[in-house]
């Protein structure tokens, strides 16, 4: 196992982590008032969505997975 | 004359007071200071578009794509920390001190090891491909002024929360009074959510 495959599994077991537990944050706040909370209902959002995109990127869905700079 | 809580001496029932009708004022400035930095990295992601678009395919003649896969786990790090900061929060919020400086520990050092990831893909890009932010055209300029200057913003929020961290270690905050974190955790998603945009857009698609 080379450090490319690593890198790899790495990145698609803390991908699906990121977005789960960023989910899980989300449906817990879901019924929390005030502004901030809005805000950070938004960004947790995002935060899913970016662990998404990193997981299909990680395996090779999005971008050019393998592809050397 | 103004006068701020600091000014206050501790245990003044006036602190209490003032704070509460503070609060959504600096909640509300905070919120526009991050419309302003969110302004200021649209502005230049548009233009970045715009020159991608205008001219002769992506990335450019004698370029390959950059290395999707370190940037996937590199964004992982960067996201996790984003995770742990909100865990932080929550601990503060329900008065666990300890579980809050540990989840704290934990965003810094992921802040840090994203820094580092980025620094050590700066290097593979000059070293190997020759990208440089002024000998590269649009691809290193763009390249370079965009992730550098999430990275400042970055570099800056890990200085942030290690101030944070010392303050919170050193009560300045309480339970019911912690605007600090708050607004601390705001920036780090900010910074967390760049990362969304500028990762898609470079990496991606």
């Amino acid at each position: 196992m080379n450090i490319l495959s690593i890198e790899h599994y790495l990145a698609i077991i803390g991908a699906i982590i990121v977005t789960v537990v960023a989910i899980i944050a989300l449906k817990n706040d879901w019924k929390t008032p005030g502004l901030e909370n809005q805000v950070f209902k938004v960004m947790l959002g995002l935060l899913a969505l970016g662990g998404v995109l990193s997981f299909f990127a990680a395996i090779g869905v999005l971008g050019n997975f393998g592809g050397k700079a | 004359m103004a006068i701020s809580v600091s000014q206050i001496p501790h245990g003044d029932p006036n602190v209490d007071q003032l704070y509460a009708e503070t609060r959504d004022l600096r909640l509300n400035g905070f919120l526009l200071f991050m419309v302003s930095d969110l302004v200021l990295f649209s502005s230049i992601i548009f233009a970045y578009l715009y020159l991608r678009n205008s001219g002769q395919g992506w990335p450019p003649p004698g370029f390959s794509r950059l290395d999707v896969a370190f940037a996937a786990f590199n964004s992982v790090v960067l996201f996790g920390s984003g995770v742990t900061m909100h865990f932080a929060l929550e601990n503060w919020k329900h008065g666990n001190f300890i579980k809050f400086a540990n989840w704290m520990v934990a965003t810094i050092v992921l802040g840090a090891g994203f820094l580092s990831g980025q620094g050590y893909e700066y290097w593979t890009l000059y070293q190997k491909m020759h990208v440089s932010w002024s000998g590269s055209g649009i691809f290193g300029a763009s390249f370079f002024t965009l992730t550098g200057m999430h990275g400042f913003h970055v570099f800056a929020g890990v200085i942030y929360l290690t101030v944070l961290l010392l303050q919170a270690t050193n009560g300045k905050y309480t339970q019911h009074k912690h605007f600090g974190l708050t607004a601390g955790t705001l920036y780090w998603h900010f910074v967390d959510v760049i990362w969304v945009l500028l990762f898609s857009i470079f990496y991606l698609f």
